[in-house]
């Protein structure tokens, strides 16, 4: 067995020269300085999980610096959805919460199809959650939704669909390749 | 959810686009409540048709199981109503719109912009929520119980949103005492940093390009703009541009006692002082160099400059000339 020939990604390196700033970065965008610890530690795990080749500090700089603010991004999107979820609780009458073990099940699942669905018109993914997740026909979701059944039909293909392209695209990505064969 | 014949784990190439539109079509009509007997055997005639429809179906089965865990939930209509919420598009505009303000802000204007220009802050305070005048000074309660004092010609933003608590020190001066709330931290954004104070009475200040903190409870986390960062423990203050962090030191107690009307001098050059008066009062206060360096001791009235001056010509050799009502200047007494 041959060992590694390239020229190994010095992650202790980036780290070293990067982690500080970008620490501080999440921090002044978070306004929290536990999550901007967390999220810095997610940058560079995906950078030892994908690592990358650096030309410059600057290329670099930028690169940890989109990462972190698509980290930031999913973040908002998760505490919105947490944060939706127990205000429609404490909307409801006592006797009629669920467990503390079917609010967590809810939360994850809602959590899982929110980042599957968040790049789709906001009634697009409604509807599908609806028709999907609550098993409601096309004219129940239709007159909630105010809008007529046909357009239920289409929103729940195209969002399907857009589920679907992405769900392809990741397995083909995840595939591996590149790798030689070992007989 | 009707299931196919898929023996098959994830399929290694990718469906045409064809397969996944058509494989989206029939999972609308199956699940719409609409389909028929005659459907369905067509359905099944198309997935028998080509292996890439089976392929195209694998992938609605598994999204379709990332429902599951809502489906057979008694919670599922207060899910569905919680994501709806999430996704509210006013939400999402406001959000939009609060994004374009801060760039404005300080982007196209540029913080550095309106502090160098002659009536400093104008511009921003007049869109600020909370505001004194030069001489003015002024306590505040937040919606979330935390008080702010203003001190003499502030302006501060105020932005509180479901995950944090942001106020924006536009100019002048703020004491804090924060309430608590756990889930929404509570910062201060100055245009050379940002402030996160745990627990905490403080003070920050703009001055020429400077922000200065003093922690007088708790403590405050400071991050310039630059990413340089400290912790101020009770008692400590430091002062920082976008680039550079001072060393902390000693709170000046005088920092603080200003929300009570006191301007406390323990032994300040006079300029300092002079300093000082200038921010509570409107107008042109000159100082004569030759009494720059006299040292000041005492507390004396900030609401009230005028008088203040008048103390301090009564126990210092120096000399007021009112030529106008907005042009004083302190000489060396003759």
């Amino acid at each position: 067995m041959s060992t590694l020939e390239y020229e190994p990604i010095t992650i202790e390196h980036l780290y070293d020269d990067h982690h500080a700033w970008l620490q501080g970065w999440l921090r002044h965008r978070l306004g929290n300085a536990a999550d901007a610890a967390d999220l810095a530690h997610d940058a560079f795990l995906r950078l030892l999980t994908k690592p990358r080749r650096f030309d410059s500090a600057p290329e670099a700089r930028s690169y940890l610096c989109t990462m972190a603010n698509g980290l930031c991004v999913d973040l908002w999107r998760r505490r919105r959805i947490e944060q939706a979820w127990l205000d429609v609780l404490a909307a409801r009458p006592e006797d009629l919460v669920p467990s503390a073990e079917h609010q967590a099940i809810v939360l994850e699942a809602l959590l899982e199809i929110d980042a599957m669905l968040h790049s789709l018109p906001p009634k697009v993914a409604n509807a599908f959650v609806m028709a999907v997740g609550c098993e409601m026909t096309d004219r129940e979701v239709a007159e909630e939704l105010g809008v007529s059944t046909r357009m239920v039909r289409k929103y729940v293909a195209r969002a399907m669909l857009y589920c679907i392209r992405l769900d392809a695209r990741q397995a083909v990505e995840e595939l591996p390749h590149g790798v030689p064969c070992s007989v | 959810m009707t299931k196919a014949n898929t023996s098959r784990s994830t399929p290694l190439s990718e469906p045409s686009h064809q397969a996944m539109e058509q494989a989206a079509e029939w999972f609308a009509l199956l699940r719409s409540g609409e389909a028929s007997d005659a459907d369905r055997a067509q359905w099944q005639a198309w997935l028998a048709s080509a292996r890439e429809n089976v392929d195209a179906w694998h992938y609605v089965e598994r999204i379709s199981r990332r429902f599951e865990p809502l489906q057979g939930n008694p919670a599922r209509r207060a899910a569905v109503s919680a994501f709806q919420r999430a996704n509210e598009p006013c939400l999402k505009r406001r959000e939009t719109l609060l994004g374009i303000v801060t760039l404005l802000g300080v982007g196209v204007l540029g913080w550095g912009c309106w502090s160098h220009t002659p009536l400093p802050g104008i511009a921003m305070a007049r869109r600020a929520d909370h505001r004194t005048a030069t001489g003015e000074q002024r306590e505040i309660f937040l919606s979330d119980g935390t008080r702010v004092w203003l001190n003499t010609a502030t302006a501060i933003s105020e932005d509180f949103s479901i995950g944090q608590r942001r106020l924006r020190l536009v100019a002048g001066e703020i004491l804090i005492q924060t309430a608590s709330d756990p889930l929404r931290p509570f910062l201060v954004d100055t245009p050379q940093g940002s402030l996160y104070p745990i627990g905490t009475r403080f003070t920050v200040r703009l001055d020429r390009g400077e922000t200065f903190v003093a922690v007088y409870e708790g403590a405050v986390e400071v991050i310039t703009a630059g990413g340089e960062g400290a912790t101020l423990s009770a008692g400590k203050q430091t002062h920082f541009t976008e680039r550079a962090l001072a060393f902390v030191e000693v709170a000046d107690p005088a920092r603080q006692v200003w929300s009570q009307g006191i301007l406390l001098a323990d032994n300040i050059p006079l300029a300092d002082m002079v300093r000082e008066l200038r921010r509570y009062r409107p107008g042109h206060l000159g100082l004569s160099p030759e009494v720059a360096d006299l040292r000041v001791f005492g507390s004396y009235p900030i609401n009230d400059p005028d008088r203040a001056l008048a103390m301090l010509e009564s126990v210092m050799p120096i000399r007021v000339h009112r030529r106008m009502s907005w042009w004083v200047s302190i000489e060396p007494e003759r």
